[in-house]
């Protein structure tokens, strides 16, 4: 397996070069970037990675790469950096889900530290980003009808009151349930639960 | 032939007359001493006329002797049209220079005019304000003299002092002319170090004594004749008022230097932020760096090329942070003004770099627009780089309610003319309204809420006292264009 990579985005090159070196020495590899534009040009890689952003550059800003990766959609977890303390400004950047906000000059192992917490961060999120996608892959596959009773079976209705609740008869609804249990690929109950509740935590944060 | 010679020639010739023709009694003094009892009547004419002669003789040698000492000693009618020219050139020098021309024409004119009138020592005396010290500030000594400007303590002289203090001329062509009491010290002050004659007169201005301008002579006396004494005045008011003018002059300059220092500490408060970057970037890749060679010794590495280059980026990045802390300490130089040959773009450059990371932060585009191979101009790095200064921050300021992607601040330099080098800040704000465009400049006028009101007014006087002026000029697109303008040091005649 490839050696996690770090993207390190900061206006200035003798802190890019510095940073880099100090995360080589941690086992990582380093692609560093003048600016967001640059960064925003490279393709998205789905490796294990994260980012090291400083807050304040010429042109966009730390925030302003935060923003438009989550608007993308894109996982990338973010250790921002930054020259002064602004309080509102990382609790900003925190909210939206930053690993850490650390001031410069940082001491390696606090980024070192909060670099390991980024790529692992990325590859959970990589992770459930990817198990929802399947999820909902799976949910796409249902017919409006085995979506409804399926969206009642996991409430805990029982049969006969999915039935009267859709109007139809119990018989039918049992064919439906083996039907979404069959799509769904759930082995229980419980598990059918469970894939509905991961599923729409995502659907509701989305 | 002189009247006095003639009057004593005559006083004799009536005297021998009178002794030979009129045989005389004894006078009654003699009667009651021994030459009366004698009785011998005859002798009495001879006696007194013998004596009469000798006085006169003795008294008309004396006489003689003195008036070619004095002829000697008068300047020719040639050496007195000479001072005279000398004199009205000074005053026509004197109407023309200031500041610090001041100090070398004063002594250029004492020199002169100690040259021309022969004496030997010339020097001008400032009072202080309160009258409690006195200080030689110019003086010319003639070659193989040996005195010191500093020979003469004021407290050497304290008769002298006193007079001139008093507003009073002081004048001897001989020490023996001080009063012998009153002046008993500066006698002797005056006969130590060998000066035999003087002259000096106090310097007025709006009838305070700020000074006095004295010439001596060492080893000759000299007669100091009254047309003279008056011209010396004419001199001294010339002197006098040349002196109080830079006293003015220089107490302007101090408090325009104290002003300007607050200013710049109060806009090195509004940079903090923007310096705390500069400062931070160096060190933040200075420890990296370091901490990144301690890793990689840690772990063992015995190829020191690459510790090597870190240490070299390490140096590197520690001069970087130096010279951002000498730039702030240069700016924040409190002190006299230093005029030099300066590179008007280069400077602009300097501070387009205090104010970068500032612009950063602020979200502005900083361009630079600087024309090459300008003529350089005389001035004051610090205070003109203050001017530059505040414009950009007042540019960066008039920017805040802008849309990001309108915050554009241009800086051009380029000839008006054939001696003159413009700055031009233009921001694209919110612009003045025409009818504040010159209340920006007065004093306490200002529009920012933690705003001091000086910084334009400061920035004003900074230029017209390196000779130039600073305007402001709305800009058809919007904003507003602040420009002044630099004489360039002209070339060689």
């Amino acid at each position: 397996m490839a050696a996690p990579l770090v993207f390190l985005v900061d206006d200035d090159a003798s802190v890019r070069k510095s940073l880099a070196r100090l995360v080589k020495t941690a086992g990582y590899e380093a692609e560093l970037f003048a600016s967001v534009r640059d960064f925003l040009a490279r393709a998205p890689y789905d490796g294990p990675c994260c980012l090291v952003l400083d807050v304040r550059m010429p042109g966009l800003t730390g925030l302003d790469l935060q923003e438009a990766l989550r608007v993308a959609g894109q996982h990338l977890a973010i250790v921002f950096i930054t020259g002064h303390r602004d309080v509102p400004v990382s609790v900003k950047a925190m909210k939206a889900g930053a690993v850490d906000f650390l001031t410069k000059p940082v001491d390696a192992e606090t980024l070192l530290g909060a670099i390991r917490q980024a790529v692992a961060r990325t590859l959970t999120d990589r992770r459930r980003q990817a198990r929802v996608t399947e999820i909902r892959g799976r949910i796409a596959t249902l017919t409006p009808r085995e979506a409804a009773v399926f969206a009642l079976v996991v409430t805990g209705m029982l049969n006969k009151q999915i039935g009267a609740e859709l109007g139809i008869a119990e018989k039918t609804v049992k064919v439906h349930r083996a039907r979404v249990m069959e799509k769904m690929q759930a082995g229980s109950l419980a598990e059918l639960v469970r894939l509905a509740d991961e599923g729409s935590v995502i659907a509701a944060g989305s | 032939m002189s009247s006095s010679l003639l009057l004593w020639r005559r006083a004799c010739l009536a005297l021998l007359a009178l002794l030979w023709a009129v045989p005389s009694p004894p006078p009654a003094w003699a009667a009651a001493h021994d030459l009366g009892r004698s009785g011998d009547w005859g002798v009495w004419p001879a006696v007194v006329g013998a004596a009469l002669v000798v006085a006169l003789a003795l008294l008309g040698i004396r006489l003689v002797r003195e008036r070619a000492a004095r002829r000697r000693a008068e300047l020719s009618l040639g050496e007195r049209l000479r001072f005279e020219t000398l004199l009205s050139e000074q005053v026509a020098t004197f109407s023309r220079v200031s500041g610090a021309d001041v100090d070398p024409a004063i002594q250029r004119a004492l020199r002169r005019i100690a040259d021309s009138l022969s004496v030997d020592w010339g020097n001008l005396t400032e009072y202080s304000d309160d009258n409690q010290t006195a200080r030689v500030t110019h003086w010319w000594v003639a070659e193989g003299v040996g005195l010191q400007p500093s020979a003469i303590g004021f407290e050497e002289i304290p008769w002298v002092v006193t007079r001139l203090r008093r507003g009073e001329l002081v004048r001897f062509s001989t020490t023996d002319e001080l009063p012998a009491g009153e002046a008993a010290v500066d006698r002797q002050t005056y006969r130590r170090l060998g000066i035999k004659s003087q002259v000096a007169v106090p310097l007025t201005v709006e009838g305070e004594v700020v000074g006095a301008l004295a010439f001596s002579t060492v080893g000759t006396e000299r007669v100091w004749r009254d047309e003279f004494v008056q011209r010396l005045h004419l001199l001294g008011d010339v002197f006098a008022n040349t002196l109080s003018r830079r006293r003015s002059e220089m107490e302007g300059q101090r408090l325009l230097q104290d002003l300007a220092h607050v200013g710049r500490v109060s806009t090195m408060g509004e940079l903090t932020a923007s310096l705390a970057h500069e400062l931070n970037q160096p060190l933040t890749a200075i420890l990296s760096n370091a901490q990144a060679a301690q890793r990689i010794l840690d772990a063992g590495a015995t190829d020191l090329a690459e510790i090597r280059e870190i240490l070299a980026d390490i140096v590197e990045d520690d001069k970087r942070a130096g010279e951002v802390i000498q730039r702030l300490r240069g700016f924040l130089r409190k002190g006299q003004l230093e005029f030099s040959t300066l590179d008007v773009g280069e400077l602009v450059r300097q501070v387009a770099r205090l104010v970068g990371s500032d612009a950063i932060i602020r979200n502005v585009v900083v361009r630079l627009d600087l024309a090459i191979g300008l003529p350089p101009v005389r001035g004051d790095r610090v205070q003109l780089q203050q001017v530059v200064l505040n414009l950009l921050m007042n540019g960066l300021d008039a920017m805040r309610e802008c849309d990001a992607g309108e915050r554009t601040l241009v800086l051009r330099t380029f000839m008006a003319g054939p001696a003159r080098v413009v700055v031009a800040v233009t921001d694209s704000g919110v612009g003045i309204k025409e009818a504040d465009l010159e209340q920006v400049f007065h004093a306490f006028y200002t529009t920012k809420p933690d705003g001091l009101g000086m910084g334009l007014a400061i920035a004003r006087s900074i230029v017209e006292a390196h000779g130039g002026q600073l305007d402001a000029t709305r800009n058809p697109e919007g904003g507003t264009t602040f420009s002044f303008t630099l004489p360039t040091i002209k070339g060689p005649a």
